[in-house]
């Protein structure tokens, strides 16, 4: 190996190229403990800024308001009709027909697409106006309502998908069919992260308590497509422990996996020094980082530092594993520690045939949780930058679905939808776009998922159109060749 | 540096590359330009988006990818410089006159500018895309060290070696060698005694001996179908919700079959693409399409069929074009292609040999588990048809039981009906009935008593029956054997998806690639129109396809097959792109060779392990992986194998070394999917469906620990030890190798490797009382080579450390034996036996164990 020490500076490599012609060719000489002491501190030098850590050259494109993004998905589809886009026609005409001028050529699901009558179902409860913005929202989100004057309401939100996996697709990738990046890869791949005891890009995912409307989380909603795999959002399980295969096995203590570490590492090291592949540093810091996630994410979620007053906040689940509260809490935790992307998934929303009484128990399991999440963020400071997105694949019919005379239901609806936002440069206590009389068409300031896509990644301080991946011969991006920036609802 | 260095700036370790691929080729710098190489990736990147071929974007009425366009509209004077408005546009300080224009994110380099220049003033010579013109079969280059090559791949190789000041590497150690082979042949560690053997052969074609044993074993044909079933996008199930098995397996069993057959690889792709097309089809040739039937399936509730049927559709053509031409046809399912010569006619007439199949677009239940979509082949074993005989005749032999008790309570339930239309049992009757009842019986009309009575059984069966029967024996035992019978048929007899040509349609094009807005005249199946056509007395149809990929003339067929073959052996293909070879590709700094591989793989009848065989015996594949500090200055990507390249092992892969390692592997070849070791309620995401149970169903006994490629693989949460995978989703035909913490986790914590681990250390205990002999044993199983001494030190060090630590803890060492469900010798002492299993642990997860080196 006597070539060695001609190369160019090279890392850690170099360094330990360097130390073992001090030391001897072959490990000889000096104790192991000393060696792996050695080899440890070269190691994390080198998992201090590994590849995988840092974002790429020219980015953030500008200046970003939001630094950490959360998305509370909520998946199903939630009612707009009854929840944020009030309209006193339709509480006016419940039972009549919505007039065929309104209706158009909408693409429906073809659960109601066949229908013969569309008669209107009226909101199920009162709206009320909340904050001094008196940004109106149903009655059954008095939580989220007290912080009206930090939400920016969207209610022009559209969609072209009619069912949910293809809608949550769209919104999470930026086609309806899987194979593409999810938006948190891209901002992985993009941006890096702040933290490597932690994944960049983490996933929970959370369902209604009666598990009532059987929507399922697939992987593909955090995928990397064709980006590199180490792009992929981690998903924290709800059983067991949170990252797979995080616990070291029955019987194997941390201290016993820490020596067997180090001598792991010594032997890559005279490999190292053998084969003089630098893949082969990169692999030791693998096995570093891997044991510091070992500490870091049982210590992200032991509750036991968090106050009695913040546990409360998040309501009476925040102690169930897998709850949407519990979630919400863990989330706010990453993105203290460092975590760029979080994506909450939860399933309820799609109320076929149950909206009289599901509705209001899918808002009592959310509301509190999603609202203590912002104002946990807020008195932390970390609310100005930090993006909190709140909403689902599309809307709901405001036409009722099942028997016309006595429908129980409404269906999917992508034509017009709403989706709130709050902090990470979302223009608070406002209200963005509208529709018409009978929440179907938007009258005003239409906002595609392509387009909100480009807008969050703005908020990120990424340009949608330049961040792009070469693939099969074409440059992709998240907003496929679409998508543009809404000004409206920043601020 | 030429082009290549702006190309790809952002990357300095590929800048280094790139300034080396541009010297061990010929470059501009020093010889003639050649477009392919120098111009096109320069127009294409930044001047084809606008002024390209797609009519619809096009800016300014002007292409630049047309001589005779570019010429006549004065953008390009060929020899004068001075007078091509092109290169004023690029030259220019204006922003507003500039091109590419500054908001368009692209730029041009002083040296591309350079470049651009040079061209226009030597006659801007235009060439046909490389890869769109027939490879003719290159003559192999004189190289300096003649007695190095081993056969012709080796001189091309040699020649950019040498051009580019460089040494081959020597051959590797034997040891190293036999691992290598076995892990690209058959995915299998080489036992210690095979290694032996192979390192003391005097025998000259030891190598080549080997090789063959190889190749001709049974193990080979699982090793190759890994990477076809990721282009395949195979997968256990339909994806989506309630995301039903299928019976794909079948289809995976042809695969491994025929590449242990070697069948060619012609016959292998039309039996594949159009299998039921041939003459007299087989059930085989018809099982061999289900490789374009391996898509999603979404059955949701409320999805559109057709939309579906067309996700379909498109997921084939993207599929087919990705796997055997190499093309990304998806951008032309919208618009003209901007890059390569495709147009929208060009992709919906590719489309149409699809479009032809008796299919809805959603899978079919078939029971709580099965969801297929037909068209099917169903495939009863001669025990399938025993069992739904016997089913079928309890179940008749119930229903003669039952009958006389059911007509008797139906008589009576009758006999209570009211004749206003109230039932018995609070349920309304059909509106219609409610007349026919009220008229007087007297009155009643044959038909209409016909009617009364056929309804009103109807009502009876699906509604009043099951209430009253409920205590009566012969019709529970009736009810019983028909579920039982319908039950066994929906679920346990083999139904593979597969391709038909029996329901023609129209198919137009697409507006947007919006199904429900078709355009224009109706299209039929023609390859698109840049690529040789479809010869006379080929049919017009997937058959016709599948055909007219092999024809001599294809330009793309064999070089995308031994591109992808190359990255298999060599770690990344002659083209890195090996998705796409259009006009968007890298341009292969060993295009000599690629043709000559291609002309190669076409002449000799394509056999694909002949292929395999000519790769794996060249001395370039022979090499060392060691890098040195000429090759990190030079080539550190390895673009002229001066070395071998050293991965990571795939991890279904490495699931199998440990398995083999311990010797708990179960070799059985093919076969329905198992459920090894996963975490917990690795379904839990899924149980939310009340549609069926999702407990993982899991597997004990031998079948825990079958080769990876058997584990079920369900689409929408994959096996979580199986890392850094394609997603089995969409087409893949170039894996990723990442290296993050949770891929550490896993080979370091999944019981699979710490039982693999606990078991190796018991046969390693019992194979001798020497400490060393044992832990060289262990070292053995897993690494093949002996070790040096100082691996031998470094391993006994780890064995103090962990031999401390467990005999300090009884109880520790009893809680590692017990991971994993086979059972373990107690009679061996636990602490000693707990501490080799760390070992062994370790020992897995060596950078050198996880590496094919």
């Amino acid at each position: 190996m006597s070539d060695t020490c001609k190369l160019p500076k090279f890392g850690a490599w170099h360094r330990f190229q360097t130390r073992r012609r001090l030391f001897g060719s072959a490990g000889m000489g000096i104790g192991s403990v000393a060696l792996a002491t050695l080899l440890e501190r070269d190691a994390r030098a080198a998992a201090a800024t590994p590849a995988a850590v840092r974002g790429l050259p020219g980015l953030p494109h500008h200046e970003p308001k939001a630094k950490r993004v959360v998305m509370l998905w909520q998946g199903g589809g939630p009612s707009h009709v009854d929840l944020f886009d009030p309209k006193p026609e339709l509480i006016n005409r419940g039972g009549q027909e919505i007039p065929a001028t309104v209706r158009g050529q909408t693409r429906l699901s073809t659960m109601s697409s066949g229908y013969a009558k569309w008669p209107v179902v009226a909101p199920i409860k009162p709206f009320r106006k909340y904050g001094q913005c008196g940004m109106e929202m149903s009655e059954m989100l008095p939580n989220l309502g007290r912080l009206a004057d930090d939400l920016c309401l969207v209610r022009s939100m559209n969609t072209e998908a009619v069912n949910h996996a293809p809608g949550v697709t769209f919104f999470l990738t930026g086609a309806q069919v899987p194979g593409r990046p999810s938006m948190g890869a891209w901002m992985s791949y993009g941006l890096g992260c702040e933290t490597d005891n932690l994944p960049a890009f983490v996933v929970m995912t959370s369902s209604d308590k009666g598990k009532s409307c059987g929507q399922l989380f697939f992987d593909y909603y955090w995928g990397s497509g064709f980006l590199p795999t180490r792009f992929q959002g981690v998903k924290f399980r709800n059983t067991g422990e949170p990252v797979p295969y995080l616990t070291n096995p029955a019987g194997m203590s941390r201290e016993a996996r820490r020596v067997l570490l180090d001598d792991i590492a010594a032997m890559n090291a005279t490999h190292l020094a053998d084969y003089g592949d630098p893949e082969i540093d990169t692999r030791i810091a693998q096995y570093e980082m891997a044991y510091r996630m070992q500490a870091s994410v049982p210590e992200l979620v032991d509750f036991s530092d968090e106050p009695q007053h913040v546990l409360d906040r998040y309501g009476p689940d925040v102690r169930v594993k897998g709850t949407f509260a519990y979630n919400c809490l863990i989330a706010r935790r990453l993105l203290e520690r460092g975590t760029r992307f979080v994506q909450l998934m939860h399933a309820g929303w799609d109320q076929h045939g149950n909206l009289f009484t599901q509705l209001e128990e899918q808002c009592n399991d959310t509301d509190a949780p999603s609202a203590a999440l912002i104002q946990d963020l807020k008195d932390r400071g970390l609310l100005d930058d930090t993006l909190v997105v709140w909403g689902g694949e599309f809307g709901r019919t405001p036409f009722g679905q099942g028997d016309p005379a006595n429908p129980k239901g409404r269906d999917h609806f992508g034509k017009a939808f709403s989706w709130l936002l709050a902090g990470g440069g979302a223009k608070p206590g406002h209200v963005y776009g509208s529709t018409d009389d009978y929440a179907w068409n938007i009258t005003a300031d239409p906002v595609h998922v392509h387009d909100m896509q480009a807008t969050i990644m703005h908020l990120a301080g990424v340009d949608h159109t330049k961040l792009t991946y070469r693939y099969q011969g074409r440059q992709f991006r998240l907003t496929d060749v679409h998508g543009h920036v809404v000004h409206g609802i920043m601020g | 540096m030429g082009c290549f260095g702006a190309w790809r700036s952002w990357c300095v370790g590929v800048a280094f590359a790139a300034a080396l691929l541009a010297g061990g080729a010929p470059s501009a710098a020093d010889g003639p330009l050649d477009f392919n190489r120098d111009i096109r990736p320069i127009l294409s990147e930044n001047c084809f988006y606008c002024h390209g071929q797609d009519g619809n974007k096009r800016e300014a009425d002007l292409r630049l990818d047309d001589r005779a366009a570019a010429v006549g509209a004065g953008a390009i004077v060929p020899g004068d410089p001075g007078a091509s408005t092109v290169l004023e546009r690029i030259h220019s300080t204006d922003a507003d006159v500039l091109m590419p224009p500054p908001n368009s994110n692209r730029r041009l380099s002083a040296e591309q500018k350079k470049m651009l220049d040079r061209w226009i003033k030597e006659g801007a010579e235009y060439a046909q895309h490389w890869a769109f013109t027939a490879p003719v079969r290159p003559a192999p280059p004189q190289v300096a060290q003649a007695a190095w090559p081993r056969n012709d791949v080796d001189r091309f190789v040699l020649a950019k070696i040498e051009a580019a000041g460089m040494q081959p590497s020597p051959e590797a150690d034997r040891a190293v060698l036999i691992r290598r082979l076995h892990a690209d042949l058959t995915g299998l560690p080489p036992t210690p005694a095979e290694v032996d053997a192979f390192v003391a052969d005097p025998d000259p074609a030891a190598y080549e001996k080997l090789v063959d044993r190889l190749l001709a074993s049974p193990h080979y044909g699982e090793r190759m179908a890994l990477p076809w079933l990721d282009a395949a996008r195979y997968a256990d199930s339909n994806g989506f919700q309630q995301d039903g098995d299928t019976w794909q397996w079948i289809w995976r069993d042809w695969v491994v079959k025929a590449f242990n057959a070697d069948m060619p690889f012609d016959r292998f792709s039309i039996e594949q693409l159009a299998g039921d097309l041939l003459p007299e089809a087989t059930n085989e040739q018809k099982i061999a399409t289900g490789f374009n039937r391996n898509h999603l399936l979404n059955g949701e509730g409320g999805a559109i069929a057709e939309e579906q049927r067309f996700n379909n559709l498109f997921d084939r053509v993207d599929t087919t074009s990705t796997t055997w031409l190499g093309l990304t046809m998806a951008c032309a399912q919208c618009h003209d292609h901007k890059y390569d010569p495709l147009t929208r006619v060009d992709y919906y007439g590719l489309l149409d040999a699809f479009n032809r199949l008796p299919e809805t677009g959603m899978p079919t239940r078939f029971s709580a588990r099965i969801r297929v979509a037909p068209p099917l082949v169903e495939l009863p074993s001669a025990e399938n048809t025993r069992r739904l005989a016997e089913l079928e005749a309890a179940m008749k032999a119930g229903e003669a039981a039952a009958k006389p008790v059911g007509d008797a309570l139906f008589a009576s339930w009758k006999q209570g009906l009211f004749s206003d239309g109230e039932a018995a049992d609070g349920k309304d009757l059909s509106r219609s009935l409610t007349p026919l009842l009220r008229k007087p019986e007297a009155e009643r009309t044959d038909a209409e008593k016909r009617s009364i009575e056929s309804q009103l059984r109807g009502h009876f069966e699906q509604h009043v029956k099951a209430g009253l029967v409920k205590d009566l024996p012969q019709v529970a035992a009736y009810e019983a054997a028909k579920k039982a019978f319908e039950e066994y048929k929906g679920d346990q007899i083999p139904r593979v998806m597969v391709m038909s040509d029996e329901k023609p349609r129209e198919t137009k094009i697409l507006d947007r690639g919006d199904y429900l807005t078709p355009v224009g005249e109706k299209l039929a199946f023609l390859p698109p129109a840049f690529l040789p056509p479809l010869p006379e007395g080929v049919p017009q149809n997937r058959l016709g396809l599948a055909q007219w990929l092999f024809l001599p003339e294809h330009p793309l067929t064999a070089r995308v097959q031994v591109n992808r073959m190359w990255q298999q052996f060599f770690g990344t293909g002659l083209v890195k792109t090996t998705e796409d070879m259009g006009v968007q590709s890298e341009y292969p700094l060993h295009m000599a060779l690629l043709d000559w591989l291609a002309v190669e793989f076409r002449e000799q009848g394509w056999s694909q392990k002949r292929m395999h065989r000519l790769l794996v015996t060249s001395a370039t594949y022979r090499q060392a992986s060691k890098v040195t500090a000429d090759h990190v200055a030079k080539d550190p990507e390895n673009r002229l194998h001066a070395r071998a390249s050293r991965f990571r092992m795939p991890s279904m892969v490495l699931r199998d070394v440990a398995l083999a390692a311990a010797g708990l592997i179960d070799l059985t070849i093919g076969g329905q999917p198992v459920y090894p070791y996963q975490p917990d309620q690795i379904w839990e995401a899924l149980a939310i469906t009340k549609e069926r149970d999702f407990t993982y169903p899991a597997s004990h006994g031998a079948d825990l620990y079958r080769r990876s490629l058997y584990t079920f693989w369900r689409r929408t949460v994959s096996p979580a030890n199986m890392f850094d995978m394609a997603n089995r989703q969409t087409c893949t035909v170039r894996a990723s190798r990442t290296s993050t913490p949770l891929h550490a986790l896993t080979t370091l914590n999944d019981p699979t490797w710490v039982e693999a681990a606990r078991v190796l250390a018991e046969k390693s205990l019992k194979s001798s009382t020497d400490s060393a002999t044992r832990l060289t044993h262990a070292f053995r199983r897993v690494l093949g080579r002996r070790p040096t001494d100082y691996d031998l030190e470094a391993l006994a060090r780890m064995h103090a450390r962990q031999l401390a630590i467990y005999q300090a803890d009884a109880e520790a060492a009893k809680q590692l034996l017990a991971v994993g469900e086979s059972k373990r010798d107690e009679a061996l002492d636990a602490a000693e036996h707990a501490a080799l299993t760390s070992v062994c642990l370790a020992i897995f997860n060596l950078d050198e164990a996880l590496t094919r080196e």
